[in-house]
């Protein structure tokens, strides 16, 4: 499937917008590079950039109101900051991840300029309950849940809703050869990467004996797990995670919950993790979702039911690493085959085409290998052509668009291609 | 010896407009480059002789197709040669779209004036300053000023043109601007120079002017009788940069709109006799240095915008059609001017070139004379301790961000 989607010709405009933190940041970085990789011209909207100036609102001590208005006042400039790139850009498709800083005017601004905008909502609905405001203001509503989530978003009236759930990036989550530093470091016969959410912090207290470490944020005031959490409970880098991964011999993967009394809650959705670890060919043990069974089969997941299980299997494991690596080896497969973040973007780009009418809306594009394409230029444009990732047949203003978005000093190429541009669109040519 | 690129892409007019700028980064001891049309290559290369010019193809006129196989290999060449260049200063003068992808070639913190840095546009803020003082046109500056005042250390106004100073050839006449709103129908023009020749004491008349004017020479040269169509000599569209500097180095006066081969006559310490109406205000563009005459149409709706239609039925023509006009022509006698013509005349002073009122009417004289000592504190000409502070227009042209965030200007 992934050669068919390098192949597809059709090169479109994407604008990603990413939130200002969070959860969804990730995923959106992991979008871009593969709309990249597939030959779509990407620009992304860095919200993260912004995101100390607003946080310093909080530090005025004013009266409530002003604050709100400030806050309020502050998400409208990021909300014009993405129109304005949107007119200079001319994008097929804004891509906003959860929590992008796109106000309801902004979205109505689009909607009447004919933008077609994609929310890629990577939360649980039960918890972020946010979407009721926003859903029915973008074009199509990609999530990562199932039934009783699109009946409620057909009740208001968001019907090109996407079941579309989350993935991992071959490129970046990878199997590693861990050196013996890091492998120190990161390494452990069993590890957690997540946060400290009440169902995890009841089950890791039962586990510790197995020489669990901890990594990730949220697990403050933990008596019990304090001495097991690793790098000071900090946020962990999507560049450290794969090294744990790839380090540990068992990686514990359970889905958040709320919820104490269970500690397995049974949700529907799959968390990144499952496909990260997956995909960088880790073993993980991990509970059991609902919406798991589509998307991987017997056999590719080593699954648990209930922390005696957990507690078992973790023993079972750890003295069958064959049996570890036949299940990180299929699970690898599995989602190299399926779950890879350039797949998902091709889904929604081949959702769009099917429910909007008219889209991707034909550009007038000019070929840039004319026959009177001076020779001795061919053999430069060529090497920028292949510099940039582009394919050979790269239309004049897709070129113009790639080069743009190079940052600092130009080359003499570059530039003389970007000074064209701008003659052809002044004496219209 | 440290070296300045001036990128200039626009016209003719603006390449002598230049030269203020050009002869200020020699002053520096800079190796000056030009950077220009290749249309104006010659011209630069006779206005500036000890500039080395790098000529690419910025204008559309002459080159066919959509510029693959013409413009992209020349321009390719010429910016490997600017990117081997190790220029100190890029001043980039125009605010067009290519000036800014031109810009890329080099480090956004050696370029002044028109900048790319990471993709967006970005002004100095002496240009955005000169922005905000353009919405105010009839006290603006000259154009000349403008660009020179990028640099420190501007060489006085009066050392960049000679003084006007008849040459004993005869009188030369410019048929035509760009824009014809700005230039005189020969009907109207036709008397005028007969009135200025009356008063010569050589008879020669050289008709200026591009081959697009060819017809309107044949045409004026027909409305004159006999008697002194054998004194003119129809050079328009016959001549290059080097015959029509030469022609116009050795005349009286040249009778012009607001044109290149003005700026030119300006170069060569030629006097002047402008026609300046529609939306050309001598105080953006008029003749530069000392000595030039203007005659300039002033009505509640002077000036105009060039690229907006007159709905005024172009009023400010009707003085010229005066009878009293070719009279004033002939004496300068303020009596014969005609209502709604002032003259000015063109001196030198701190900031640059200015024009000081012989006849007619400046209303507005005493705000432009205050915003001119604005600008001059501004740019460190003059003490604002001796002749600020100016807290109107400083509330007018300085905006908050100039204010709250300088220190990255």
């Amino acid at each position: 499937m992934k050669d068919n989607i390098l192949n597809s010709k059709k090169n479109l405009r994407i604008l990603v917008v990413l939130p200002l933190y969070g959860g969804s940041l990730p995923v959106g970085r992991f979008c871009v590079a593969a709309l990249k990789e597939m030959g779509h011209l990407v620009e992304t909207f860095e919200a993260p950039e912004f995101y100390n100036a607003y946080n310093a609102l909080d530090n005025l001590k004013v009266t409530s109101d002003r604050h709100q208005y400030l806050q309020n006042s502050f998400l409208q400039v990021l909300s014009q900051a993405v129109l304005a790139k949107t007119e200079t850009f001319e994008p097929d498709m804004i891509l906003s991840m959860a929590q992008a800083p796109l106000t309801h005017q902004a979205l109505k601004r689009l909607k009447r300029d004919k933008v077609v905008t994609a929310m890629w909502f990577v939360e649980d609905f039960r918890l972020f309950t946010y979407w009721q405001s926003f859903a029915p203001f973008y074009d199509i509503f990609a999530v990562i849940q199932k039934d009783h989530f699109f009946d409620k978003l057909k009740e208001i009236g968001v019907n090109n809703t996407l079941y579309l759930p989350l993935a991992a990036h071959p490129d970046f989550h990878h199997p590693l050869n861990i050196g013996v530093i890091d492998s120190r470091k990161y390494g452990a016969d069993v590890s957690f990467m997540g946060a400290g959410y009440p169902n995890r912090r009841m089950a890791f207290r039962k586990l510790i004996h197995h020489g669990l470490k901890i990594w990730g944020s949220e697990w403050e005031g933990d008596h019990v797990l304090d001495k097991y959490i690793q790098l000071g409970g900090r946020r962990v880098s999507s560049e450290e995670c794969v090294k744990i991964f790839n380090a540990t011999k068992i990686n514990l993967n359970l889905h958040s919950s709320i919820n104490t009394d269970e500690l397995v809650s049974g949700g529907d959705f799959i968390n990144p993790r499952t496909f990260e670890l997956a995909a960088c060919g880790a073993f993980q043990l991990v509970d059991r979702r609902s919406l798991m069974s589509e998307a991987f089969s017997e056999g590719e997941l080593a699954h648990f039911n209930n922390l005696e299980d957990l507690d078992e299997k973790i023993s079972y494991f750890l003295a069958h690493p064959d049996k570890r690596d036949l299940y990180a080896k299929k699970g690898r497969q599995r989602v190299l085959a399926d779950h890879t973040y350039v797949i998902r973007m091709q889904t929604l780009i081949d959702f769009a085409m099917e429910k909007i009418a008219g889209w991707p809306k034909e550009r007038t594009s000019e070929k840039l290998f004319t026959p009177d394409f001076p020779e001795e230029l061919k053999s430069d444009v060529i090497n920028l052509i292949e510099k940039l990732g582009l394919p050979l047949n790269v239309s004049f203003e897709d070129l113009v668009s790639s080069i743009r978005q190079q940052q600092g000093e130009l080359n003499p190429l570059d530039t003389a291609i970007l000074f064209l541009d701008e003659w052809k669109k002044i004496y219209k040519r | 010896m440290k070296r300045a690129l001036v990128v200039q892409l626009t016209r003719f007019g603006d390449l002598v407009q230049t030269k203020r700028l050009i002869l200020t980064l020699m002053g520096r001891g800079l190796e000056v480059h030009l950077c220009i049309d290749r249309s104006l290559k010659d011209l630069a290369e006779i206005l500036y002789p000890n500039c080395i010019i790098h000529a690419l193809i910025a204008h559309g006129t002459g080159i066919s197709g959509n510029g693959i196989s013409s413009a992209l290999p020349v321009n390719y060449k010429v910016f490997q040669t600017l990117k081997n260049i190790n220029f100190e200063y890029i001043y980039n003068l125009n605010f067009s779209p290519m000036n800014y992808m031109l810009s890329s070639l080099f480090d956004p913190a050696k370029v002044i004036g028109h900048k790319r840095v990471n993709g967006q546009p970005v002004r100095s803020p002496w240009i955005d300053l000169g922005f905000r003082i353009a919405t105010e046109r009839r006290n603006n500056i000259n154009i000349v000023d403008y660009w020179a005042a990028l640099s420190p250390e501007m060489i006085p106004a009066s050392e960049v043109n000679p003084l006007a100073t008849p040459k004993g050839g005869g009188i030369g006449v410019v048929m035509a601007g760009r824009e014809s709103r700005r230039s005189l129908p020969i009907d109207v023009l036709a008397p005028l120079i007969l009135a200025a020749r009356s008063v010569n004491k050589n008879k020669k008349i050289f008709l200026l002017g591009s081959e697009a004017e060819r017809d309107t020479g044949e045409k004026l040269l027909a409305k004159f009788p006999p008697s002194i169509a054998k004194d003119v000599e129809n050079l328009v569209g016959k001549t290059g940069w080097k015959d029509l500097s030469k022609t116009v180095s050795n005349l009286d006066l040249l009778m012009t709109p607001d044109t290149g081969t003005m700026h030119l006559a300006t170069h060569l310490g030629t006097p002047i006799l402008g026609f300046f109406l529609s939306s050309a205000w001598c105080f953006e563009t008029g003749p530069y240095g000392e000595g030039h005459t203007i005659l300039q149409a002033d009505f509640d709706c002077s000036p105009c915008v060039e690229s907006q239609p007159c709905y005024n039925d172009l009023k400010c023509l009707e003085p010229f059609k005066e009878q009293s006009m070719a009279r004033f022509i002939a004496t300068r006698k303020p009596d014969h001017l005609p209502q709604g013509l002032s003259v000015f005349e063109s001196t030198c002073d701190f900031l640059g070139t200015q024009y000081v009122l012989k006849a007619g009417q400046d209303i507005t004289s005493e705000r432009r004379a205050r915003l001119r000592n604005f600008i001059g504190c501004h740019l460190g000409i003059l003490d604002i301790g001796e002749y600020g502070p100016f807290p109107k227009l400083a509330e007018k042209f300085y905006k908050e961000k100039d204010w709250i965030t300088g220190s990255r200007l």
